[in-house]
């Protein structure tokens, strides 16, 4: 009889409401993880109603629209119960038991404990529905068969394991969850093969989106590119640092998320990204004007012509206006894929936070032919970008005929 | 800075080349070197527009330039207009007659402290030549120009008067149709 009093107690115990001040703290821990989470960066269209769905995740293979994760019963998640959207969120399962695309990154959240995901849940409880329908998805076969995921998930879903921990740091255990389930960083950052699966033993080592590269988050790779813990964690927290500025697709999680992160989480990210023992940040000294090939000779010229006059002809940039060429993380990397994509598509005025502006950068793809990009290219890396090769036109014109995005983060 | 001869075309005169800095912008070499001072240097960064010139494409196209961040060596063999380079002049060089856009410019009062204007002024005329090339539909015309002169800023009279001052310009020159 005691025995059986204990269960129910027991299970009244479990299933009373949380008090009003649990409550409510579990809701702030909610919002915090949803920015963490970036949520906010698929189910939100530019401009649209937080939450209420609607932009467009282009994939390879076919067009995927973030879905409306508001309270609508209709439209939304307000059906949904705890164990439901534990299931959505971490093994991409809808309501009615349909497959999600994995453009819902449950292949990283799958680590996500269950409390994380009832406060996020909780938090998501106090969004205004909206009844709306987000677009349909329509992919092309055989990618259009949600039941085909099935299968997918089988082989792919929970490929992602996190790494023995036992003699790492407090904050590297943190940043790892942070880095890996929450910020789910991998899911771009990592190439992916035909099937859309992240390769994970090249976990981190860079990827491609939309046409540029999700550079490498290795140590080493970061370290080579001039990073070190402080200048990382700077960038998280507002967007920029000596190392430039957020831009493509990073700026808007910048907006949704790592702004908003604590200075420990930050730091723990940084922590985990760069390791307990960092390798020392490299340097990189400019190279005299007489130090240079022909083609970055030539390069000088039109970086005087069409760049100084906002990155300033030493390269060290203009405050509130435009960033420095020295050191510019961009600039250092081996990949030239993503200056010269800047270079021709150029970047809209940018806002981050403390006021802090840049203008915007106009688009030269069709006041640069590729011999002028081939030598400003060459100029920028081996000026400032500790590269001493150097690219030929031809390495240009492939770069402009491969839009591919075969890597792509939505598919 | 290293310097190297400089040759382009300014309102339809070709320019002596002489030894330039390789690192002037051309606001500067426009100012100093060729005692055209209309050309206004306002942010200086890209924004307002105030410095913008006209460079003539070989293929017949024209386009704005801003001049504040473009080096004066980028325009090395180019055609370009400048604001001194729309009116008429006499062999004395003074003014005789505006163009339709500046004279409608003036008549409506479209600026005030003139800072911006002869930004506006290229703008309008890059418009113009444009819509010479293919009128456009009535309907589009409100559009076009806030397409064309909405990168313009002016902080003295508002935009309403430039933008009323094209559409009429336009119209006088044929280039509205219906529809
Ligand atoms: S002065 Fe050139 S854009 Fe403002
Ligand atoms: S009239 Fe003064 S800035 Fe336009």
């Amino acid at each position: 009889m005691k025995h059986l009093l204990t269960r129910i107690t027991l299970a009244v115990g479990l299933a009373a409401p949380l008090l009003q001040a649990q409550a409510d703290d579990q809701v702030e821990r909610g919002e915090y993880l949803t920015r963490a989470a970036d949520c906010m960066a698929c189910h939100t269209a530019p401009g649209g109603a937080p939450f209420a769905g609607g932009l467009a995740i282009e994939s390879p293979f076919g067009i995927i629209y973030g879905t409306n994760i508001t309270q609508s019963k209709e439209h939304g998640i307000g059906l949904y119960t705890d164990d439901e959207f534990f299931a959505a969120l971490t093994e991409g399962k809808r309501r009615d038991g349909a497959n999600l695309y994995p453009a819902m990154p449950y292949t990283s959240y799958h680590l996500m404990p269950r409390e994380d995901s009832d406060a996020i849940h909780a938090y998501l409880k106090t969004v205004a529905p909206i009844e709306r329908d987000a677009p349909e998805t329509s992919l092309s076969f055989p990618f259009n068969v949600r039941l085909g995921l099935t299968a997918w998930n089988l082989m792919y879903a929970d490929d992602l394991q996190l790494k023995p921990a036992e003699d790492k740091s407090e904050a590297w255990q943190r940043g790892q969850y942070m880095v890996e389930v929450m910020g789910h960083c991998g899911e771009c950052h990592t190439p992916r093969s035909a099937t859309g699966a992240m390769e994970v033993d090249k976990h981190l080592s860079g990827g491609l989106l939309n046409g540029y590269l999700s550079p490498s988050l290795l140590a080493d790779d970061l370290a080579n590119r001039g990073w070190n813990h402080q200048d990382l964690s700077t960038f998280l927290k507002h967007g920029m640092s000596s190392q430039g500025t957020m831009f493509n697709e990073m700026y808007p999680v910048f907006h949704n998320s790592t702004q908003f992160l604590d200075d420990k989480d930050l730091a723990a990210m940084a922590t985990y990204l760069l390791g307990d023992t960092p390798p020392a940040a490299k340097v990189v000294e400019t190279r005299t004007l007489d130090d240079l090939n022909d083609s970055a000779k030539r390069g000088h010229q039109q970086y005087l012509n069409v760049c100084a006059g906002c990155h300033a002809p030493e390269g060290e940039g203009k405050p509130h206006i435009a960033v420095a060429m020295r050191g510019n993380t961009t600039v250092r990397l081996d990949d030239p894929r993503n200056l010269l994509r800047v270079i021709e598509d150029g970047i809209d005025e940018q806002q981050f936070s403390g006021f802090e502006r840049m203008q915007p950068m106009p688009g030269f793809a069709d006041k640069l032919d590729q011999t002028q990009l081939t030598d400003l290219l060459n100029y920028l890396r081996q000026r400032w970008g500790g590269q001493t090769g150097e690219l030929a036109v031809s390495d240009v014109q492939k770069l402009q005929a491969d839009k591919s995005d075969t890597h792509s983060k939505a598919d | 800075m290293a310097k190297h001869p400089l040759q382009m075309t300014i309102n339809g005169k070709p320019v002596d080349a002489v030894d330039i800095p390789d690192d002037l912008p051309m606001i500067d070499y426009l100012h100093e070197y060729n005692n055209l001072t209309g050309s206004r240097l306002g942010c200086g960064q890209g924004i307002c527009h105030a410095c913008v010139v006209i460079v003539d494409n070989p293929d017949g196209t024209s386009e704005e330039v801003r001049t504040c961040i473009t080096g004066a060596h980028y325009f090395a063999g180019k055609k370009i207009r400048t604001i001194e380079g729309h009116a008429k002049r006499d062999e004395q060089g003074v003014v005789t007659e505006l163009n339709p856009i500046q004279l409608r410019f003036v008549d409506e009062f479209a600026f005030q402290c003139s800072y911006c204007a002869p930004g506006f002024v290229n703008a309008a005329t890059v418009l113009v030549e444009k819509l010479q090339r293919q009128p456009v539909a009535k309907s589009q015309l409100e559009q076009v120009i806030e397409d064309s002169l909405g990168h313009h800023i002016c902080r003295c009279t508002g935009y309403v008067r430039y933008y009323s001052a094209t559409r009429n310009v336009l119209s006088d020159l044929g280039l509205v149709k219906e529809g």
